[in-house]
């Protein structure tokens, strides 16, 4: 087990160099990079500031020779492209992950700011899913082919079908745009700051209702029928047949017996969770609106501030690696049979 | 081709599962109609009756509108023909498709902006969009490419994770460990990010997207053929096989590989359904395929920014919601008739 475990460890420095390297080399090709974007800026500010006189070809250069390559060596653009990667890697292992080329703010106090949101959202849905989700699959093995069953399959399946983010779309459009019973997205209200405590309490649950059902529905039907299939399996088994054979009652036999054997798979799926409230939100970020890390991360590649790109993308792909880990012990944890080589 | 008894066996268990059985002949009828939907939707007439002449224009080039008696080169716009042939009340007819626009086609009133609401008076069944697009053109047109796209990709990700897993499985070894060790790595890639950064960069066409979701997506597949494949080169037919002098390659595709099919086809259905979410969460972000080329992800973002033309998005999700619950339920149903499962019920 920590032989496996010390292998896994190791194995995020290949995968963290791997990922880093490609999507770094990618962003380097790019055409519009930050160092453009400035000439652009600045040719925008003296075309604006004076309106008088011809403006041609390299007269609208701003920027002297000497002055773009100043920006270059600062953003270290005047390197090989190996040689500033690992520039930039020295500085992450350290612990700086450079400043936005947009916001010219630092790119970790960027992030910072954003993780307590998605975290609330990641946090409640994990809480939410496992909560309802276990009840709900145990209920539907014990009535299998019942009305109840039926039902709430056809319910379940709908969630299963449809990915989360258009119920977002949908729910934003009926419930927030004709209903005007939610609203439109972000976080918090406007004018947030002048509210009473209850009031902000109030406002920030009318503004989770949406993206919260968003986020369930995501992983919520995998989670329902994981449970309730790994439970009619258990139910089948043989030792299962003998404790109620021996005069157990069924209450029982489900509740000592089975249910424990059955949430071992729901503990494999534990990393799988986190790393898809991790992407999903992604999407229904931008959706809602909400200011999380996922949104952060949409915004910053449309505006190629590629700092915080990379910044993202080391901050996701370390919590990725760590949520799977952490879904190996989890397994390990509870179900003592299971031994990693 | 004489089918395996077992596999008719399996056939016949899907047809008796009606769910699944009635979802993939309403799927296979909704490919096929997208397949001809020039015949459905689109702004040329089915067929024109001119001057003793009978005309086709809905395949092949654009016929101009002078050769209709119209006053222009560009092509014929043949509602306004319609309207010209029963003012002039002569011999002339045409007959137009279902609906009547294309798929680029931006049908504009004077005086008011789209998104229009749905009409039937203008035969636009499902009103139309921002740029005044006709909805149910820009749907079907939209669920082909969705469709092909999917297909293609699962076909390039089936071919490579098949080869690649039935390999892994059956020489095991260093090939093994090392193929083992990458698809641990790659599949620890956040891959939607990867391929957003990436196509933000360079603006895939349709092959390019193929080949981008084909490397962050052939791990699932392989992984499968690699443990099935191992359960499978460990029992007698195998051994057999090689006794009697089989080379590799014979064992590996003439008794291996149809011994395994019940697994790769259990998964494609899900697979496909994958495949469309994937391609509509692209274009809704807007990294996927270049507009104007319709897309359902396209579509969303437009009913997103305009909620109130709930029309555009209200379509968009019932389509949705209708392709990937028949698509699950073929799924559920493959996989019930591949791998029939017993319960037990206590009283």
């Amino acid at each position: 087990m920590a032989a496996y475990l010390i292998r896994r460890m190791l194995l995020i420095i290949p995968t963290f160099l791997g990922i880093t390297v490609m999507v770094f080399t990618i962003t380097r090709f790019v055409p519009g990079g930050p160092i453009e974007r400035m000439i652009a800026e600045a040719r925008m500010q003296k075309i604006g500031g004076s309106t008088a006189g011809p403006i041609s070809g390299d007269q609208t250069q701003l920027l002297s020779e000497e002055q773009i390559e100043e920006l270059k060596k600062y953003y270290g653009f005047d390197k090989p492209i190996l040689v500033s990667y690992f520039l930039w890697l020295g500085k992450v292992l350290t612990g700086d992950l450079g400043t936005s080329t947009r916001y010219y703010d630092p790119v970790w106090d960027m992030i910072k700011e954003r993780i307590p949101i998605s975290l609330y959202f990641g946090m409640i849905t994990l809480i939410l899913v496992y909560g309802v989700c276990i009840p709900l699959g145990v209920a539907k093995a014990i009535r299998h082919k019942t009305a109840f069953d039926n039902f709430s399959s056809i319910i379940v399946f709908i969630g299963y079908a449809i990915p989360g983010w258009v119920v977002g779309v949908i729910l934003l459009v009926v419930f927030a745009s004709q209903l005007e019973i939610f609203p439109l997205g972000g976080f918090v209200s406007e004018n947030f700051e002048d509210f009473t405590f209850r009031a902000k309490v109030w406002d920030i649950i009318l503004h989770t209702i949406l993206p919260l059902i968003a986020y369930i529905a995501g992983s919520f039907t995998v989670m329902t029928f994981l449970m309730k299939n790994t439970l009619m399996d258990n139910l089948s088994s043989d030792y299962v047949r003998t404790a109620v054979a021996k005069g157990l009652s069924f209450r029982s036999a489900v509740f000592r017996h089975a249910l424990r054997n059955s949430l071992i798979p729901m503990a494999t799926h534990f990393g799988n969770n986190i790393s898809l409230i991790l992407m999903g939100s992604f999407l229904i970020e931008k959706v809602f609106n909400i200011n999380g890390m996922g949104l952060l991360g949409y915004e910053s590649v449309i505006e190629r501030d590629y700092p915080v790109v990379m910044g993202i993308l080391v901050i996701s792909s370390l919590l990725f690696m760590i949520g799977n880990i952490l879904s190996d012990i989890c397994v390990a944890v509870v179900d003592p049979r299971v031994r990693f080589e | 081709m004489k089918l395996n008894p077992l596999t008719i066996k399996k056939i016949l268990r899907f047809r008796s599962i009606r769910r699944g059985y009635y979802s993939l002949i309403i799927f296979m009828v909704m490919i096929v109609v997208s397949f001809f939907a020039e015949l459905l939707i689109n702004n040329r007439a089915l067929i024109v009756y001119y001057q003793g002449n009978y005309y086709l224009p809905t395949y092949g080039e654009m016929i101009p509108g002078k050769n209709f008696g119209m006053d222009y080169e560009y092509e014929a716009n043949y509602r306004e023909l319609q309207k010209k042939f029963e003012l002039e009340k002569n011999d002339n007819w045409l007959l137009l498709p279902i609906v009547p626009y294309g798929k680029f086609e931006t049908d504009l009133k004077e005086g008011e902006y789209p998104p229009f609401p749905p009409s039937f008076e203008r035969s636009h069944y499902l009103g139309t969009d921002n740029a005044g697009r006709d909805i149910v053109a820009r749907l079907v047109y939209g669920f082909r490419i969705a469709i092909i796209f999917s297909l293609i990709l699962l076909l390039v990700n089936y071919t490579i994770g098949v080869s690649v897993g039935i390999v892994m499985g059956y020489w095991g070894g260093k090939f093994d460990l090392f193929f083992q060790r990458i698809i641990e790595i790659w599949s620890n890639v956040p891959f939607l990010y990867v391929i957003i950064i990436i196509s933000s960069i360079m603006v895939p066409n349709f092959t390019m997207l193929i080949f981008i979701m084909a490397i962050f997506g052939w791990m699932g597949m392989t992984w499968t053929m690699r443990t099935v494949t191992y359960k499978e080169k460990e029992r007698e037919y195998v051994l057999a096989a090689k006794a009697l002098g089989a080379s590799n390659m014979r064992i590996l595709f003439r008794h291996i590989l149809p011994n395994t099919i019940a697994v790769i086809i259990t998964y494609a259905p899900f697979a496909v359904s994958g495949g469309i979410v994937a391609l509509t969460s692209l274009d809704y972000l807007g990294f996927g395929l270049p507009p104007p080329i319709p897309s359902w992800g396209e579509l969303l973002q437009q009913g997103w920014a305009n909620m109130d033309a709930w029309w555009i998005s209200g379509s968009v999700v019932i389509a949705m919601l209708v392709t990937l619950i028949v698509v699950t339920f073929i799924g559920e149903a493959v996989r019930e008739a591949v791998d029939p499962k017993m319960h037990t019920t206590y009283e």
